[in-house]
């Protein structure tokens, strides 16, 4: 009897609650869902993330001592300002600059006084917001401004890249690409060991 | 003071292999420290974590020298053939 009559309340009960739910147009709550994610702090997930490309290929390699031991591997001298390539003393070649960031690539030609007379970006070159920051687009933009120059006369080169990011060596593969025979290749990041204050770290 | 342009950080391209030679200057930016300072300095780091870095580096120094040393104890050799029959 008793079991009967807690059968009908319970039924009453729930024919209630389909009331309710109906009239608060039936949401779903998941309270499970959360403890399940595969990945619960962001930060470990961009810690499992694998790590951007920034041009830095064989920063850690330890073999590469034990090749500049063994191979001979030109370093400039005294006199290399003065020697010739191609005809041209290496002090008055044309320098292709790159400047390579997080999220573009620059790349500029200038004479061997300084003065620019190409330049192109990824932006120019038609890569927008995220995919400036490619080894793809830097490599596509220093093939166009490398056949540009090559169209005009600028057989050899030598490069100064600048910073850190996915066009630093890719895009010099590109200027290789267009046909330029590239003489040497300098290294110019600005870096200091006392800066001015730099900006606050990223909340991630 | 300012390094020379083109004598300072500079590696010439051989045999028109231009990624060995990027491999080349990186690996000696890298040894030198001069990307981890570039890497650091792109955000202020606060003094605590400085404390702390420095603390660590210091103790990964001391741990590193002392297991290079017992490992060069186990590996001693004290015979005409250092490794008989490795040769």
């Amino acid at each position: 009897m008793i079991v009967k009559q807690v059968f009908s309340n319970l039924k009453n009960l729930s024919y209630f609650c389909d009331k309710t739910i109906s009239s608060f147009q039936k949401r779903i709550f998941h309270s499970t869902s959360y403890y399940f994610r595969d990945v619960v702090d962001r930060r470990e997930m961009l810690r499992s993330l694998p790590r951007p490309d920034e041009g830095t290929a064989g920063e850690r390699a330890d073999e590469i001592d034990l090749m500049m031991k063994e191979e001979h591997i030109l370093f400039p001298t005294k006199d290399t300002p003065d020697k010739l390539f191609d005809g041209i003393r290496f002090k008055d070649l044309p320098i292709f600059n790159i400047r390579s960031s997080r999220n573009n690539t620059i790349i500029s030609l200038t004479n061997n006084k300084g003065s620019t007379e190409l330049i192109r970006s990824c932006g120019i070159e038609g890569f927008k917001n995220t995919k400036k920051g490619t080894n793809i687009a830097a490599q596509a933009t220093a093939i166009t401004i490398g056949t540009k120059a090559y169209n005009r006369g600028v057989k050899t080169v030598r490069v100064r890249v600048k910073g850190i990011g996915p066009g630093r060596m890719s895009s010099i593969k590109g200027l290789q690409m267009a046909g330029l025979n590239i003489i040497s290749i300098t290294d110019n990041t600005p870096v200091s060991w006392n800066p001015p204050r730099p900006r606050k770290q990223r909340k991630l | 003071m300012r390094h020379a342009s083109f004598i300072a950080r500079t590696v010439f391209v051989q045999n028109n292999d231009v990624e060995a030679a990027c491999r080349v200057l990186n690996r000696i930016l890298g040894r030198e420290g001069i990307l981890e300072q570039y890497r650091r300095t792109r955000y202020y780091e606060k003094p605590f974590q400085v404390r702390r870095r420095v603390n660590y580096e210091h103790c990964k120094a001391l741990y590193d020298e002392d297991m290079n040393r017992k490992i060069q104890f186990v590996l001693r050799k004290n015979r005409l053939d250092p490794f008989p029959g490795c040769s």
